[in-house]
């Protein structure tokens, strides 16, 4: 007997499905140096442009000479803003309901703000015409503390805004003031202030950083005179939108602008946004006939497109004796830089900030946000989170932190005293919204389990008592951090970019030989979609995830969809992936049924195919369901195994984690040491558990980047003293702490998989872990609250400034 | 950025005010000075070859005179721009006291600004930079105004190879 037959199990690993650490399909080409990225974009006769940038963060702009830079060989055109306005393009529409200037227009309002655009046979011709741009500026004084913006004597930024009392999120209170929004029970809330028997109150900061990917923004653009198309090679983690908004702007029909975004290199909110670049570059390919490149040199990237945070939270909260909380209100003052071109949904100014009750049952909450006008680059991108959910995270994450050293609590007592039970879900928040699922307790016990936390607090007792005796230097930190997320926008209800509803799309198209396409709205930066949206498919139809293939980017192709960013990809996309599997997978049945000549309602599924119910030797595989589709249908029925699914999610999913940093710190150095990170995730139904981890490390890198030292800092004149990776920054593997990763699953009840999303998850719970364990280091010498960054200058100074240098 | 210090100087205290007001050895003493023409008795115009790290660039502007208060004190300021390198504006404070009929020593504060990529790059240099450019100078100076016996002194009196070598 050789029987060649495969088992279930067999069958089932063939396909490479959900829960299977597939390695990923995009790595052959990556590691082997075959991606294809914007600047590996060719086109014969393509031309490059360079910016003029101003050194001033605020001074009028008297005149602009471009007569030398034309005489430089190779150089054919200096764009300014008096060219763009030819176009009605000097100033462009930002995703928050604001206008940006795209050239310099009577002012600069930040430093290294694009003055004139120089277009040049090559990159050395455009930067030597840009030498010779003469700008004559008058300077003015600079506005960059977002405390003093709203001053009756601060000077005026936005002269554009003159005597608008109101702006896209209503009125408008100063002439720096962008918008205030409140959120929660005002009454309520200040009742709760003046009943509680303990309360806090912290400015608690999220300094301003970066989202820095590797590859900078760029982009390639070229114009057919002769058919009136555009085409536009870009860093677009939305496609589409990208389309969308050169329609309306340049006014050129949509279905003439092909938007192609290539391979990308990281993008983690930064390549959200539209720039002046792209339109620049657009503009001289339709002046010149000529195809144009624009490639953001590094300091460019730092400090011109979008920056993240810089959101200033005054938090309180409001709790019993006993540590039971009754109360949160929290004041934002969000620094916006020079223009709002923050990229969250239209509706939300502060984003998904109102997530800040976080993991806790808080009765009531109170919630108002103040944008500010400053000399500082524009943006408030969603750095590896969703819309100001790092924020959040990190404003209510350190507030039960000191609410806990207050009261005298372990701060995770404190927090399991407080969870939403896991019987509340759906959770409604005092904030406004429905959490699908979650529990809490488990997830928090099984972290404090993992590493003996009742072991590491009696470690970090006889530490603190040998220190106070003089035996060692060191002091030990213990970041206690549990974060409950807000992902994947959104619901057509409430979420919309532009007004385009936040939907997202899939459309796959089988062949007769069992392979197929997908071609899916989401946009990879590195994500691995193109491995993980094949295993969807692959458990949800059958067909081997190898002969699945997955494209992204091509908005001539893929079906509308909003892009990757905010975790929305697995809760949008990959629900509208599923969706579309489901509608093959049913005309498979009809196929499958006619074939067998049984009825549908006999059929049932089984791993790889249909068969008939009691008699499982008569079967039809998918890939024989495929050949079918294309020669022998049942009469009536079309042809062919395709079907498209846009999906508009019903709700939001909330992933949530429990994670712990210990650290120790030598107070006479300032320099600090990660023992431990272990990092628990729960995000639902799990995909690719390798991808997941990779995911988690990598967050976890970009939280420990912008905990212990990652910032962009102004000095007071407003010159970016972190514009570059000297100062800026970015963790090597010399410096990047070992990363222990757990998980528990608890499905989102309203995703067809179940599935939460992750990948953003580590930077929102590791920012409060790491900044946790440094302020729990220092709170036995009587600190409270210190600022992040902790790099080592700062935790030397907070050393310094408890006094433990004392001789 | 902001800086005191004094140097001493071998030559009398009318000499040096002469020197300090003098075209000619501002532009040998002043680093990187390619050119330097009075338009008055109290204004000059200048180009300057100024590095700072990674940064090279020539700076046109105008040097003024001020608070004149001869032969002891006046204040001279300047303000330039590099172009894309960015731009400086600052001055110097400088007071003369006779130690001695042959002997000056010169009291300097400086105060300057820089902005641009000058500073995006080399903001962590700008303090090193200014007091290597400032040593320079006097040194030049006093070679210029005290003859070989300055430049002696000057040399004698400034730095230690080590102190040289790390630029503070």
């Amino acid at each position: 007997m050789n029987d060649m037959t495969p088992t279930r199990e067999q069958r089932e690993a063939k396909l490479e499905g959900m829960g299977c650490k597939r390695k990923r399909v995009e790595d052959i080409r990556f590691t082997q140096g075959r991606g294809n990225y914007v600047d590996d974009v060719k086109l014969p006769g393509m031309l490059h442009g360079d910016f003029v940038r101003s050194p001033h963060a605020h001074a009028r702009v008297k005149s602009i000479n471009s007569e030398e830079a034309l005489k430089v060989p190779g150089v054919l055109a200096v764009i300014t803003a008096e060219t763009l306005k030819t176009v009605n393009l000097a100033w462009m529409p930002t995703l928050a309901g604001d206008v940006q200037m795209v050239l310099a227009d009577g002012k600069v309002l930040f430093q290294n703000q694009e003055v004139a655009f120089v277009v040049a046979t090559d990159r050395y011709a455009a930067d030597d015409g840009i030498n010779k741009v003469v700008v004559e500026y008058e300077a003015l004084p600079p506005l960059m503390d977002p405390f003093k913006a709203m001053d009756p004597d601060a000077p005026v930024l936005r002269e554009d805004l003159a005597g608008k009392t109101s702006g896209a999120h209503g009125p408008r209170k100063h002439h720096n003031h962008i918008f205030e929004w409140v959120v929660g029970d005002k009454d309520l809330t200040d009742a709760a202030f003046r009943n509680a028997e303990v309360s806090i109150k912290e400015m608690i900061s999220y300094h301003r950083t970066h989202p820095s990917p590797l590859e900078t923004c760029q982009c390639v653009c070229s114009f057919d005179k002769i058919k009136g198309e555009l085409s536009i090679w870009g860093t677009f983690q939305a496609p589409h939108v990208i389309r969308t908004v050169v329609a309306l702007i340049a006014k050129i029909p949509e279905h003439k602008i092909h938007v192609i975004a290539p391979d990308i290199g990281g993008g983690f909110g930064n390549k959200v946004g539209a720039y002046p670049g792209y339109i620049c570059a657009a503009v001289a390919s339709i002046v010149t006939g000529k195809p144009v490149k624009w490639v953001e040199d590094r300091i460019e990237n730092l400090t011109a497109t979008s920056f993240a945070r810089d959101y200033h939270m005054t938090t309180e909260i409001a709790a019993t004796k006993e540590g039971k909380v009754t109360g949160l209100r929290v004041h934002v003052l969000a620094d916006h830089g020079a223009f709002d071109a923050c990229a969250d949904p239209s509706k939300w100014p502060a984003g998904f900030f109102n997530i800040v009750t976080g993991s806790y049952d808080f009765p009531t909450a109170h919630l108002s946000v103040d944008g500010v006008y400053t000399n500082k680059a524009p943006g408030g991108v969603a750095y590896r989170c969703s819309f100001r959910v790092t924020e959040a995270a990190y404003c209510i994450e350190r507030g039960m932190d000191i609410l806990a050293q207050k009261l005298g609590m372990d701060p995770a007592e404190l927090r399991l005293k407080n969870f939403i039970k896991a019987e509340q879900f759906p959770y409604h928040s005092a904030l406004g919204w429905e959490y699908d699922s979650g529990d809490y307790h488990t997830a928090m016990r099984k972290m404090m389990e993992a590493v003996d936390y009742a072991g590491l607090r009696k470690e970090q007792v006889e530490k603190r008592a040998a220190f106070k005796r003089g035996e060692t230097r060191e002091i030990m930190g213990l970041g206690v951090s549990f974060f409950t997320e807000i992902v994947g926008a959104g619901p057509s209800k409430n979420c919309d970019i532009l007004g385009i509803a936040m939907f997202d799309s899939c459309e796959i198209r089988m062949h007769p030989t069992g392979a197929g396409i997908a071609r899916v709205g989401s946009k990879s930066q590195g994500q691995g979609h193109e491995t993980t949206w094949a295993q969807i498919i692959a458990t949800e139809i059958g067909i081997p995830a190898d002969d699945i293939m997955v494209e992204e980017g091509n908005t001539d192709t893929a079906p509308y969809g909003l892009g990757t960013y905010g975790s929305r990809s697995t809760p949008v996309a990959g629900a509208a992936i599923a969706m579309a599997a489901r509608k093959i997978k049913a005309k498979a049945q009809m196929i499958a049924a006619y074939k067998l000549e049984v009825h549908e309602g006999d059929l049932e599924w089984d791993i790889d195919g249909f068969r008939v119910k009691g008699l499982p030797e008569k079967s039809m595989s998918m890939k024989d369901i495929c050949w079918a589709a294309y020669n022998s249908v049942a009469p009536g029925m079309e042809p062919g195994l395709e079907a498209v699914s846009y999906y508009d999610p019903p709700n939001m999913t909330y992933p949530f984690g429990a994670y712990i940093c210990v650290m120790n710190i030598d107070v006479d150095t300032g320099v600090y040491k990660v023992r431990r990170f272990y990092a628990l995730d729960d995000c639902g139904t799990r995909i690719n558990p390798m991808i997941i981890e990779g995911q988690v490390h990598g967050g976890l890198t970009e939280a420990f980047a912008i905990a212990m030292g990652q910032e962009i800092r102004y000095d007071d004149e407003g010159n970016v003293v972190t514009g570059s990776f000297m100062d800026f920054f970015i963790p090597t593997a010399v410096e990047t702490p070992h990363w222990e990763t757990d998980f528990t699953v608890t499905p989102s009840p309203h995703h067809p998989i179940g599935a939460k999303g992750v990948g953003e998850s580590p930077n929102v719970g590791g920012v409060p872990a790491f900044s946790n364990a440094v302020n729990d280091a220092f709170s036995f010498l009587g600190s409270t609250h210190i600022q992040m960054p902790h790099d080592f200058w700062r935790n030397w100074r907070a050393a310094k400034n408890l006094g433990v240098f004392a001789a | 950025m902001q800086m005191n210090d004094s140097q001493r100087i071998p030559a009398s205290k009318e000499k040096v005010w002469a020197a300090l007001n003098d075209p000619e050895v501002l532009k040998k003493c002043i680093p990187g000075c390619q050119s330097l023409e009075m338009s008055s008795p109290t204004e000059m115009t200048a180009t300057v070859v100024f590095k700072v790290g990674p940064v090279k660039a020539t700076f046109g502007g105008k040097v003024t005179l001020s608070d004149l208060d001869p032969p002891n004190s006046y204040r001279i300021s300047g303000e330039g721009s590099g172009g894309v390198a960015g731009f400086a504006k600052g001055g110097a404070s400088v007071g003369l006291e006779a130690e001695s009929s042959d002997i000056t020593i010169l009291h300097y504060a400086v105060d300057a600004q820089i902005g641009g990529k000058l500073a995006q790059l080399g903001g962590r240099l700008i303090d090193s930079t200014a007091k290597k450019l400032a040593g320079e100078f006097f040194t030049s100076f006093a070679a210029v105004v005290g003859g070989s016996a300055g430049a002696a002194a000057a040399d004698a009196g400034s730095k230690s190879w080590i102190s040289k070598l790390t630029g503070t």
